[in-house]
């Protein structure tokens, strides 16, 4: 017996010591390997929600767009509330900065699950696999194109995902190279893409065109711009709709003028330690009125107010002022009994105007937490933006009468008289009362050199884009350099 | 422990008288020959020690003379040699014998042998602090072991940290009881009452355990019965009252009017009170704190006959939290069986059962939006009620809700069954090889479930469920145009977690030419752990009601919103163990370790690692040249050895399809895939390497004096620090990639000093000191990195924790306060500008002496100190005066400091005492800032917000009285015994929150008080009687 105890013993130090590979090779149970994947059909269409999935966080730029502007403050419960925000609002804001390195993460995020598709696109084939790869592709230069918007230069990543010490060797590529890569893939996506798509949410023809178009404009590349653009107006799939109010509800999404939404939905909850994660529209409940009781809003955060310098913009018969910014005490003012109703105002700020574009609205709340959870959908392209872009290509093509001719159309639907337009100026300010609220404000005034001239404290050669976080130029080896000023 | 064994060494002269010579055989009470016993003739030096068979020679001693013969773990022996000249002893084992063993892992050794650096808590001293779990027991009885409480709350866990925070990531210790595996989550099963004892092995001969072991190892053994003793029945349990330790000083409805009033007027707003004479108002701590029940009772039979030992245990536990009541409430039953007998001769059969079932039932704790936080912040000018007998609704702070109904709105339960046990065969070959395999199970099953019913908190609280104040159910769209209620929900969710260790290995232990010593070990070790889990959502539970939440009640349409969800997962171990002991006439002793384990939660470039420990002991008392005769032992140790960490989420070095990638198409939130976390093939544990010097002495008899002194630095950090956003990790359910960087290095000190007078005098008395300094230091953080941050500061504010090169973990960073701006012209003079600074605001200190205070980046943020205390200490007295006997515990923590974060800093949160004294014009006060609506950076982290968090706490006292021998004996009792106690009875501190005893699971939200769940202070009556 004791020989028998020695040896079994023996032998199993000798199989311990040998090594047991076998034992210790645990496969995560029921659940899928980056390196297994792309087997089927159904793996890519996975993979393409999962890229589609960055859009989400366009919520910020829109914040963005509109407080780095003349057209809002950040406003929120107190200036250490989104102290992000606050420091570009007041044109202070520096490399330390929270929500441009949100910005910063999030875009390259959507690159990286569009790159990881792209990785793998050879491994099968399958019908539909064109239009799957298109909208990859559409989805690439919508990331690309904010990240080159705010920042310029950044780093260009194509096909596929890089290691750790890989990254610390990528430089910024120029904001041209990065352009020439959206053009590249928007290019392709429109030659790919069906004019409209069967499912609502997706890219279609229509999308990338018009992104391309943008893309153009933001270049100074005009007849590109204006044929682009012009393509989309002349496939006649898209029209103004009659009612400018109508335009942002929930129940009129995906409308005629529809170019390219970012969809979201109030049906699942969320939390502030993750925007990212939400499925809702975080901007609806955050410019929401602070603790407001009362009928047709609900209460929200105060974020992004409008400023009295956009209100008084509007001419006084225009109503696209009342759709756009909501004038809180004469609105509570006008109501049967307005001594019950009550609001709060934040120490972030106050001007007495909300977001009335994007704003929570009793029957179009989400789940809990409902500040979180709008189902509004974000648009980022409508048809009126096709329109206005087309006018001013046309006009700095020195077509000046088709130019008036989109301006008027824009007038007119929203009710209000023709004008001449006989300056580039009067496009702009006709973007700004069209578009207003909608996140374009601050990369216009930019690309049209008037932000010197609108934005206090702006620094011309400074501000026109921001600091890339200076926490990723270290993680990323520390050779990249900052942008000028900053 | 501090039954000292002395050799006397005696030099003095001595008278010649007539010389004879003595001899004899040493046995012990088997029969069997006792070696290296020590046989000396007292007041004489002159002395030797029996040889391998037991046998001793004196030579040249006079029949005046008395012997002394002793052997550790014995009772001496002495003898008048009058006329005999052949003197047999049979020397008798220590009562306590138990003490002087220390258990090390795969086998057990004599204290005075051990090399390395052990502390050992008696099960006696742990029933004794009358607490619900080990870890609250445990706080100040081990020097080097620092335990930080996480909640007070019943059931609530506390950190117990051996030799200072060693990693990012887990710093939990490795918890084996009776050999199993325990995890310090799973110590609410564990019966305090049960235990026997707890080892502590604190220095790297824990390398035993590999890869488990850098954060140290404790190791717990249960009760046990006792050969050739008749069945002893014992029944231990007490009754007590709780209560709330302590009461913040919050502003009463007048003086907060008068408050709000000043802040709303010099914001440029209306004063919100016409009248401020509101009296006292509603004091919320009041409605909040309970005066609750807490009891144990706990029976146990133990014995044994001449083969077998036995020892039976059952226990019940329940303990109704002073906030919440029964909404925040512990209970356990436990059932222990410890069983040995001897098969045959050569085979011994070891088994241990232990059974619990514990139900805990939780609040919102130490966070924002807390029950606590809720309270401190809820307005005095508010009743808890309504007249109409709603709560009331707290509107104007749309993230305060009243703290007595959201305690109403609480329902959740989790009750965990947990079977632990252990089968052992030890197979005896001869005198020096034994055999051991035995086969240790853990299986839990914990079920869970919470009811979230619809709610109302008023308008625009983020806590609300409900559509209004009616309770209706909010409609939500499925689809275009279809709406569907959504209720009340339940969830519940049944995890369960089996542990399987198989091990076996052999001890060898012999001496050679009497002086040489030589022990072996080797053996094997394979264990598994498998997870899983199953759980469930169902929406809209009939009538809103807890009495119908159950997933079977919903009556969700179509079940539309009811989800499920599922998870698992599976661990391997394998290992080898060797460890070699040598010493040469227990004077000079030698230990070697190496440890050898694979891992399956890492890949296969790095699954293997070795872990070497050597260490060693010098018995200097021993030696002949050892004069001091007052120093009965001085024992110098030395160790030095590697051991790992493995404790990192499985498959971490692989890249799965776990992020979260949904979007919605045609209104329908569909789910894709994304990555979650990138791969690191090279992923592998942490390494510690530790090197600790020490001594034991012994001196006067009855004080004991250990003290160590260590080197701890752990290299390879696991870490997720952040990496470059160009990866791409950061998108939803995204996470960098699990990376070994960085390095920590703890330096302490620790002694324990101990007293006691002589057990069976009439009057004992005695204490046990312990104090424990740990130096804690941040080498390196992982490169590109400049620091991890950690917990925020308010709602959405700064960072105010930071791991950090050349700082201690999780040091607090922020703006330095310096006073505050008396007037305009004090501002316009200064000579640094701070932006918006008005008279009546905080100063800040010019950190890089820029002449500005930047706010918008770190560069005038400087280190406010940090939670590690730079000493804990802990002291306990013990008293016996006949039959009454008097004990008391006493925790200090010195240095560690606290961020104040439960206040919320909004214009009408309630506010603590000390506003009272704010600034109200040039020369009122330099401590407190004005009050204000108007944006101002008064609110800022700053050293304002950052409080001494030093403490001295009286634990425990218990005051108790034995009924004499003669009336027991009528009873027909072995023993009986009544006590008063106390715990928590005072707390020296200068601390405004609750409790400055607060610790955290994450390592860098360590010092953040949200309104901490406080320990009671609790009264309470005992019985203990035995048959």
């Amino acid at each position: 017996m004791k020989k028998g105890i020695l040896i079994v013993t023996i032998g199993l130090f000798g199989v311990i010591f040998s090594g047991c590979e076998k034992f210790l090779n645990v496969d995560p149970p029921y659940t899928q390997d980056a390196e297994n994947f792309f087997e089927t059909k159904e793996d890519y269409e996975r993979a393409l929600v999962g890229a589609y999935d960055l859009l989400q966080g366009s919520f910020l730029s829109l914040w963005i767009g509109e407080i780095a502007s003349d057209n809002s403050i950040a406003g929120g419960e107190s200036v250490n509330d989104s102290q992000g925000l606050h420091q570009i609002d007041a044109m202070s804001h520096g490399a330390v900065n929270n929500e441009l390195r949100n910005i910063f993460r999030w875009n390259y995020a959507g690159i990286t699950r569009v790159n990881y598709i792209m990785e793998n696109k050879d491994k099968i084939d399958f019908p539909g696999k064109g239009e799957l790869i298109a909208e990859a592709r559409f989805l690439r230069a919508y990331y690309y194109f904010e990240l080159v918007k705010f920042f310029g230069d950044v780093p260009l990543i194509i096909d596929k995902r890089i290691g750790i010490e890989e990254a610390r060797n990528i430089p910024r590529s120029p904001a041209s190279e990065v352009y020439a890569q959206i053009e590249d893939d928007l290019i392709y996506a429109a030659s790919v893409l069906p004019w409209t798509s069967s499912v609502k949410g997706k890219a279609s023809k229509g999308a990338a065109l018009a992104l391309l178009g943008k893309a153009y404009l933001y270049q100074g590349k005009y007849s590109e711009a204006a044929n682009t653009l012009n393509e989309v107006k002349n496939s006649g799939v898209y029209a103004l709709i009659s009612d400018y109010e109508q335009l942002f509800s929930v129940s009129n999404e995906n409308n005629s003028e529809t170019v390219f939404d970012i969809e979201y939905s109030g049906l699942e909850g969320g939390s502030y330690g993750c925007l990212i994660c939400l499925e809702g529209n975080a901007a609806p409940g955050f410019h929401g009125i602070r603790q407001y009781n009362g009928p047709v809003y609900g209460d929200g955060n105060s974020y992004n107010l409008p400023t009295q310098d956009l209100y008084n913009a509007f001419n006084s018969s225009d109503p696209r002022r009342g759709y756009s910014v909501l004038d809180i005490e004469a609105f509570i003012a006008a109501q049967p009994n307005p001594e019950s109703i009550s609001y709060a105002i934040g120490a972030g700020g106050h001007t007495g105007y909300y977001n009335n574009k994007y704003i929570k609205r009793q029957g179009e709340i989400g789940l809990p937490d409902n500040d979180l959870t709008s189902p509004v959908n974000y648009r980022v392209i409508r048809y009126a933006d096709v329109l206005l872009m087309l006018a001013e290509a046309n006009f700095q093509l020195g077509n000046q009468s088709t130019a008036q001719q989109l301006v008027n159309s824009i007038r007119s639907r929203a009710g209000i008289q023709g004008i001449p337009v006989n300056s580039l100026n009067v496009i702009y300010n006709e973007r700004r009362f069209e578009l207003s609220g909608e996140g374009h404000r601050f990369f216009d005034l930019v690309r049209t050199g008037q932000a010197s001239t609108k934005i206090s404290g702006f620094v011309p050669g400074k501000h026109e884009l921001f600091p890339i976080p200076q926490v990723e130029i270290d993680l990323a080896g520390g050779t990249w350099s900052q942008n000028p000023g900053y | 422990m501090r039954q000292i064994l002395i050799y006397f060494v005696l030099v003095c002269s001595f008278t010649v008288q007539s010389q004879i010579n003595v001899s004899g055989t040493v046995t012990n009470e088997k029969g069997e020959a006792m070696p290296f016993v020590t046989v000396s003739v007292k007041s004489k030096n002159k002395g030797t020690k029996t040889d391998f068979d037991g046998k001793y020679v004196l030579e040249g001693v006079s029949e005046t003379d008395t012997i002394s013969f002793y052997f550790i773990g014995y009772q001496r022996y002495e003898s008048l040699i009058g006329s005999n000249t052949k003197l047999d002893v049979v020397l008798i084992s220590e009562a306590q014998d138990l003490e002087e063993v220390v258990v090390v892992g795969y086998g057990e050794a004599k204290s005075k042998e051990f090399t390395g650096a052990t502390s050992k808590v008696q099960g006696d001293d742990v029933e004794k602090m009358n607490v619900s779990r080990m870890d609250q027991a445990l706080q100040g009885q081990v020097s080097g072991v620092t335990i930080s409480t996480n909640s007070g709350s019943p059931g609530g866990s506390a950190n117990i940290r051996i030799r200072g925070l060693s990693t990012f990531g887990d710093n939990d210790p490795l918890i084996l009881v009776d050999g199993v595996v325990y995890d310090s989550e799973g110590l609410n099963a564990l019966n305090p009452a049960d235990i026997k004892s707890i080892n502590v092995l604190k220095d790297a001969t824990a390398g035993i355990y590999g890869v488990r072991a850098a954060n140290g190892v404790i190791i717990v053994e249960t009760k046990q019965g006792r050969i050739n003793a008749k069945p002893r029945v014992e029944y231990n349990g007490y009754y007590g009252i709780q209560t709330t330790a302590k009461r913040l000083d919050l502003l009463n409805a007048r003086e907060y009017a008068v408050i709000k009033n000043e802040m709303f007027g010099l914001g440029g707003q209306p004063m919100p009170y016409v009248n401020t004479e509101l009296g006292e108002g509603t004091n919320w701590q009041d409605s909040v704190f309970q005066r609750t029940p807490v009891q144990s009772h706990n029976i146990s039979l133990t014995g044994g006959t001449n083969t077998t030992k036995y020892s039976l245990g059952l226990g019940y536990f329940d303990q109704t939290g002073i906030v919440g009541g029964e909404k925040a409430n512990f209970s356990r039953y436990n059932a222990r069986l410890n069983f040995q007998t001897e098969l045959s001769k050569k085979m011994d059969f070891n088994s241990v059962f232990l059974y619990s079932n514990d139900f805990r039932s939780t609040l919102p704790e130490n966070g924002i939006g807390s029950v606590l936080y809720n309270t401190i912040n809820a307005f005095p000018d508010e009743p808890v009620h309504t007249p109409d007998g709603n709560y009331s609704y707290l509107e104007e702070v749309s993230d305060i809700i009243n703290p007595i109904a959201q305690i109403n709105n609480q329902y959740n339960g989790s009750i965990a069954n947990k079977f632990v046990g252990k089968e052992e065969l030890v197979y005896t070959f001869n005198d020096h090889l034994t055999f051991t395999n035995r086969f240790n199970y853990n299986y839990a099953q914990v079920n869970t479930k919470v009811f979230s019913p619809l709610v109302w908190y008023g308008d625009g609280k983020y806590a609300n469920t409900a559509l209004n104040a009616n309770l209706e159910s909010p409609l939500v769209e499925i689809a275009e145009d279809v709406f569907i209620e959504r209720g009340a929900a339940v969830y519940e969710e049944r995890s369960s977690f089996t542990d399987l260790t198989y091990e076996s290995y052999l001890n060898y232990d012999k001496i050679f030419d009497s002086v040489h010593r030589v022990k072996g070990t080797g053996g094997i070790s394979i264990f598994q752990r498998r997870g899983e889990s199953l759980n469930g959502t169902a929406f809209n539970i009939p009538n809103n009601s807890i009495e119908y939440a159950d997933i079977s009640a919903n009556t969700a349409d179509g079940g539309y919103l009811n989800n499920t969800g599922s998870w698992e997962f599976t661990e391997r171990l394998l290992s080898a163990f060797l460890r070699a002991e040598y010493s040469y006439k227990y004077k000079y002793l030698f230990s070697a370790i190496l440890r050898r384990d694979g891992s399956s939660k890492f890949g296969q470039n790095s699954r293997y690692g070795f872990f070497p420990t050597v260490s060693g002991a010098w018995l200097l008392s021993d030696e002949d040249f050892f004069k001091p005769k007052w120093i009965d032992l001085f024992k110098i140790r030395m160790s030095y050895g590697i051991s790992g960490n493995d404790q990192i989420p499985n498959f971490a070095y692989r890249a799965l399809l776990n992020g979260e990638g949904v979007y919605v198409f045609d209104d329908v939130i569909t789910q894709g895939v994304a990555i979650g976390r990138p791969a690191n093939p090279d992923l592998k544990w942490e390494t510690t390497r530790q090197f600790n010097v020490g001594v034991d002495l012994t001196f006067l008899k009855n004080i004991d004096f250990t003290a160590n002194y260590f080197i701890k630095n752990t290299f390879d950090l696991l870490f997720q620090p952040e990496v470059t956003a160009i990866l791409g990790s950061y998108g939803p359910g995204g996470y960098p990639p699990i990376i070994n960087a960085g390095d920590v290095s703890n330096k302490g000190f620790e002694f324990d000093l101990g007293y006691t007078t002589d057990t069976k005098k009439d009057f004992v008395t005695g204490f046990n000191f312990t104090y424990t300094m740990v130096n804690n230091v941040v080498m390196s953080v992982p490169e590109g990195v400049d620091y991890i941050p950690g917990a925020s500061f308010g709602v959405g504010g700064d960072i105010a924790t930071r791991f950090e090169q050349g700082y201690e973990i999780g040091y607090f960073f922020g703006y330095e306060m310096d006073g505050i701006f008396q007037t305009q012209e004090e501002i316009d003079n200064a000579a640094v500008y701070q932006e918006g600074a008005k008279p009546g605001d905080i100063r800040f200190v010019d950190q890089n002496g820029d002449g500005i205070i930047n706010f918008n980046d770190d560069s005038d943020k400087t280190n406010l100190g940090s939670p590690i205390p730079d000493f804990t200490m802990g002291l306990a007295l013990n008293m016996k005066y006949k039959a009454f006997d008097l004990s008391a515990n006493f925790y200090a923590v010195i240095g560690q400091e606290i961020i104040r974060n439960f206040e919320r800093q909004q214009p009408y949160a309630n506010q603590l005492g000390y506003i009272i004294d704010r600034w109200t014009g040039p020369g009122s006060t330099n401590e407190h800032p004005r009050v204000t609506t108007e944006p101002t950076r008064n609110t800022v982290f700053s050293s304002y917000f950052v409080e001494d968090g030093s403490f001295l706490r009286m634990k425990n006292i218990q005051l108790g009285y034995k009924l004499p021998k003669k009336i027991l004996k009528k009873m027909k009792t072995e023993n009986l015994r009544v006590y008063v106690s106390a715990n928590n009875l005072f707390t020296l501190t200068k601390y405004q929150g609750f409790d400055p005893d607060i610790g955290s699971a994450g390592v860098l939200a360590a010092g953040v008080d949200y309104g901490l769940y406080p320990q009671a202070k609790s009264y309470m009556v005992g019985l203990q009687i035995a048959f």
